[in-house]
């Protein structure tokens, strides 16, 4: 038993940082971060025994990216809301919609900020995509196992974040265009 | 209008090519201003991106959290190991008490692997298919292992995908096997064969259906999809060419399962 505790400390744990990053994107404030990556973590060592030499960084990017999904739907569930197709693009939108918080507002022009707001803007299943490629620097296979879905998918995923982003970031800074063009 | 090569453009500058391929794209985007750009923008994006963004690391409070919850987890698994021993001791358990607690530990795993493994489907197979059959159409990503000899492409397998699927040349049929790739479909490293009719391009899925049925012939975004199960695979076809050539390749493909079987 301790044993699968030590095994689990060699090979999943040193990804805790990557996990909360991805969490802290997926999530709307740092506290829920906080608790997908916990509760990722604990469903990680239950299914400890199925990783078997597979990837562990994606593998448990993976469960991070399911455990933010389940807290989404129950989140969802306990609202009341109505639940159907045309709620789910809402429920999208919400959830990826720029933080609403008066305090950021007065930093609006700090370049940063500028840019966490663009990214945070783009379509959940884009953002996610491009954060995984540009800041934890997988390869379009790991992207694939995390996000589910086929390379193929993964790539014009990628583009289209990667335009939009572009697109957007001219739009913010028409005046002042520095970082991307 | 945006060129053709773009992905191409975008996947040499993630370092997702081969030397040959990375080398093709460096000879058209020196011809193709519009590429250059692409590239350009691509190095400002991930410049901007690496510079500016950055949400730190986890807590020392959360990895204090998450030390706690495993030693919690840790000290419930050693409780539950000790309980299921303890019975035996005091009295022989009736042998259908062994079962029914085997049962319970199956549902329980099957639960938490459907939790663990089925997220919220965001597309359906159809759509998954097709999407992966145009992915591939793209200069060099159709196979990944080039060859007309089912002796080298059905063992290729073996090591890429999850499954193993009937691979036969029919060149005097009029469908010739150009080579195999793995692709991701339905969550696992599904094994495609990729055949030419004429002018038209076949691919031919074969992955370990679950639970879910395989979808009847339909059509999307012009591409006919047809599908059918062969001893334990489900295979998928995505092409656009007409139902009855694919219906032909269907037929060589099913009599072929058929023989191995057997």
């Amino acid at each position: 038993m301790d044993d699968k505790r030590s095994r689990f400390e060699a090979q999943v744990l040193p990804h805790l940082d990557a996990a909360y990053r991805l969490a802290r994107w997926l999530c709307r404030s740092p506290g829920d971060a906080d608790d997908v990556a916990q509760e990722a973590f604990l469903r990680a060592f239950r299914a400890f025994d199925s990783l078997r030499g597979a990837d562990a960084r994606a593998w448990l990017l993976a469960i991070v990216r399911n455990c933010h999904l389940s807290a989404l739907a129950a989140g969802r569930r306990r609202a009341l809301e109505p639940l159907g197709e045309e709620h789910e693009s809402e429920a999208r939108a919400a959830a990826t919609a720029p933080l609403p918080d008066p305090e950021r507002d007065t930093m609006e022009r700090d370049e940063r900020r500028a840019l966490e707001r663009l990214i945070a803007a783009l379509p959940a299943e884009h953002r996610e995509v491009l954060l995984l490629r540009e800041l934890e620097d997988l390869s379009y296979r790991e992207i694939a196992t995390v996000t589910a879905v086929p390379i193929g998918t993964v790539m014009s995923r990628l583009a289209r974040a990667r335009a939009t982003l572009k697109l957007n970031w001219l739009e913010a800074s028409r005046g002042e265009p520095r970082a991307v063009r | 209008m945006q060129c053709a090569e773009h992905l191409a453009v975008q996947a040499a500058f993630d370092g997702e090519l081969d030397a040959v391929a990375q080398a093709g794209v460096e000879r058209h985007a020196e011809l193709c201003p519009e590429c250059r750009a692409l590239r350009a923008s691509l190095e400002r994006t991930r410049a901007a991106l690496r510079r500016d963004l950055d949400y730190g690391q986890a807590s020392p409070e959360l990895r204090a959290r998450i030390a706690r919850v495993l030693d919690a987890e840790v000290a419930r698994e050693a409780e539950a190991a000790s309980r299921s021993l303890r019975p035996a001791a005091r009295w022989p358990r009736p042998f259908w008490l062994g079962t029914a607690s085997g049962l319970g530990a199956a549902a329980l795993a099957a639960t938490l692997l459907f939790v663990l493994l089925v997220p919220l489907r965001s597309a359906s197979l159809p759509d998954e298919l097709v999407t992966a059959h145009l992915a591939a159409l793209r200069p060099a990503h159709l196979t990944e292992v080039v060859s007309t000899d089912r002796h080298t492409v059905k063992p290729w397998f073996a090591g890429h995908a999850d499954v193993s699927p009937v691979v036969a040349d029919f060149a005097e049929q009029g469908y010739t096997l150009l080579g195999g790739r793995a692709d991701y479909l339905e969550h696992q490293r599904a094994a495609v064969v990729v055949y030419r009719h004429g002018a038209h391009l076949i691919n031919v899925f074969a992955f370990a259906p679950g639970a879910q049925s395989l979808p009847a012939a339909t059509t999307r975004r012009g591409y006919h999809i047809s599908c059918w199960q062969a001893a334990d695979l489900g295979y998928c076809m995505v092409s656009d060419a007409g139902w009855d050539e694919m219906q032909g390749l269907t037929r060589l493909l099913e009599d072929l399962a058929a023989r191995d079987a057997r």
